[in-house]
C-alpha cells in the first residue's frame, strides 16, 4: 500500500483587495474529427449538409445561428447525424458535438470545449502576484499548473436548450430532408 | 498521455481525466465511469417522474418503497449526517426550495415545510418509508456521491492519475498532487488547493435574492457573500460538509474534525478561515 498523496491549502498574502476577476479558464477536450471517430466508431464518410435555411436559423436559435451539420454514413447508408454547436452562458463559451442515430435519437453528447469568458492579464497579474513565495513553484507557473476549478456549480442549461433546438431542427429540417 | 472528457450530467459539466493508461482502456474506463454518473442522475433526480426519488414522494405516506442500492446508500449517508449536524444538513429541505423558484415543483406529490430527515426511515434489504409527507432532496450530496462512484471506476481499470469533476465537486488521486483554483464568486484573492488523494466541494452563497442555499433549521435563506471549500477523503462528504459549514460555523468546525476533513472559509467581509482537523 503506498501512502496517499497529501492535500493542502496555499492560501493568498495578506487580504490584498483584488479586483473582482477570474482566471480565464479554458479546456479542449476533443476535436471535431476525434468526436466524429468517438460518436461514430463505424462511420466511414462524414457528408457536410449545407447551412441551415436562414428563416429557420433564426426562428429556432436567433440570427446568425448556424450549427454545423454533418450526416455520417457507411457504405453508402446513413448511420445518423452529427451537429456541433456552441451555447454562451453567463460566463462561458461551450462548443459541443450532438450525435443523432438513424431514428434521430439522442446517441451521445461530447463537449468539445469549454471556455470562461471573463478574465484579463492584468487582473490575472494581479492574482498571481499574491501568491509569490508561498510555495515552491514560481508565480506564474501558478496559474499555468492549475488543473481544475471547484466553484459555484456551473449550469449546463443552456447545453441542454441547445440539444432541445437542435433535436427541433432535425425534425423540422434534416428528417424529412433525408 | 491523459484522456479527457466532458458531459453535461447532474445539471452541470462532469469533467473525468485519466493518465497512465492506454488510449482505449482509458476510454472504456471513463464510459464506465460516465454510466455511474448517469445512473446516478436517474435514481436520484429530483423532477424525474421515473427515479427513485419521485417513486418515494408519490407513494401513501407509511408505504415501503423499494429503492436502489446506491439510492439507499446516499439516503442512509444524508441522514446519519443530518442527525450528527442536528439538521443543519437536511434533505428534505425541498419544500423551501420548491416555494423560493430553485425547485421545479413536482407534479404528482405534496411535500410538507414540516418533514424533517427524521421522517426518513431507512429499512433492511434496500428499503424505505416516509412517516410523513416529505420532498426529498439530495441535490446537496448525490453530486459528491456521482464523482466517488465514477472515480472509483477509473481507479478500478487501473489510471495511475484519474480526477472527476462535476461543476467544482472535485475527486481525484495520483501520484503527485494537482492543483486547484477555488472560485469563490467574485473574489479575486481565492486560494488554491494542492489536492492528493482527496476530494473539494465548494459552495457559494450568491448575492442574489434566489441564493440556493436555505438554513434548514429556520427555511431562512443564508447570509450571501460567505462561500466555503471542503476537503474530505471523498466527495459525498465534502459536497455535504459545505452546507453544514455555511449554516453553522460552530457545528461545522466539530463535524468537520470527526470527518478529517477541513474547509476554507470566506466569510461576508472577504476573511478567509481554515477551520477543522489540523
Amino acid at each position: 500500500m503506498t501512502r496517499p498523496v497529501r492535500s493542502r491549502w496555499i492560501l493568498p498574502l495578506g487580504l490584498v483587495a483584488v479586483p473582482a476577476f477570474h482566471a480565464a479558464w479554458a479546456t479542449q477536450y476533443l476535436s471535431v474529427a476525434e468526436a466524429q471517430r468517438a460518436m461514430f466508431a463505424d462511420a466511414d464518410a462524414f457528408h457536410v449538409l449545407p447551412p441551415v435555411d436562414a428563416a429557420l436559423a433564426t426562428e429556432l436559435g436567433g440570427a446568425g445561428w448556424s450549427p454545423q451539420v454533418f450526416e455520417a454514413g457507411k457504405g453508402g447508408a446513413r448511420l445518423g447525424w452529427f451537429i456541433v454547436d456552441r451555447v454562451i452562458g453567463k460566463t462561458e463559451l461551450i462548443t459541443y458535438a450532438l450525435a443523432l442515430d438513424a431514428t434521430g435519437a439522442v446517441k451521445a453528447i461530447e463537449i468539445l470545449d469549454y471556455r470562461e469568458t471573463h478574465g484579463s492579464e492584468v487582473r490575472l497579474a494581479a492574482w498571481r502576484k499574491q501568491f509569490v513565495g508561498k510555495t515552491a513553484h514560481d508565480a506564474v507557473e501558478l496559474d499555468r499548473d492549475i488543473k481544475g476549478i471547484s466553484g459555484a456549480t456551473l449550469s449546463t442549461r443552456h447545453v441542454t436548450e441547445g440539444v432541445h433546438r437542435l433535436l427541433q431542427l432535425h425534425e423540422r429540417a434534416l428528417r424529412v430532408a433525408g | 498521455m491523459e484522456i479527457a472528457r466532458a458531459r453535461p450530467w447532474l445539471g452541470t459539466l462532469v469533467e473525468m481525466r485519466v493518465d497512465g493508461l492506454a488510449e482505449a482502456r482509458a476510454i472504456t474506463a471513463i464510459e464506465a465511469a460516465f454510466a455511474e454518473v448517469a445512473a446516478v442522475h436517474r435514481l436520484m433526480s429530483f423532477h424525474d417522474a421515473a427515479s427513485d426519488l419521485s417513486r418515494l414522494h408519490r407513494a401513501r405516506v407509511g408505504a415501503v418503497v423499494h429503492v436502489d442500492a446506491r439510492t439507499w446508500a446516499v439516503l442512509d449517508a444524508a441522514c446519519a449526517l443530518a442527525e450528527e449536524s442536528d439538521g443543519r444538513f437536511d434533505p428534505t429541505i425541498a419544500p423551501h426550495l420548491v416555494e423560493r423558484g430553485l425547485l421545479p415543483m413536482p407534479a404528482a406529490s405534496r411535500g410538507s415545510a414540516s418533514a424533517s430527515w427524521r421522517d426518513i426511515e431507512l429499512l433492511p434489504r434496500r428499503r424505505v418509508r416516509l412517516r410523513e409527507r416529505a420532498w426529498i432532496d439530495l441535490g446537496g450530496i448525490a453530486k459528491g456521491h456521482a464523482v466517488d462512484r465514477a472515480l472509483a471506476c477509473l481507479r478500478a481499470a487501473g489510471a495511475a492519475t484519474a480526477s472527476v469533476n462535476a461543476g467544482g465537486d472535485l475527486a481525484r488521486y495520483g501520484i503527485e498532487p494537482e492543483r486547484i483554483a477555488l472560485r469563490h464568486g467574485d473574489a479575486g484573492d481565492a486560494p488554491v488547493i494542492e489536492l492528493g488523494d482527496a476530494a473539494v466541494a465548494t459552495s457559494v452563497v450568491a448575492t442574489r435574492a434566489r441564493a440556493a442555499h436555505v438554513n434548514p433549521r429556520s427555511g431562512r435563506a443564508l447570509r450571501a457573500r460567505r462561500a466555503v471549500s471542503v476537503l474530505a477523503a471523498n466527495c459525498m462528504i465534502a459536497d455535504a460538509l459545505t452546507k453544514v459549514v455555511l449554516a453553522d460555523t460552530r457545528i461545522g468546525e466539530r463535524i468537520l474534525r470527526r470527518h478529517r476533513a477541513t474547509a476554507c472559509l470566506r466569510d461576508g467581509e472577504r476573511r478567509w478561515r481554515i477551520l477543522g482537523a489540523a
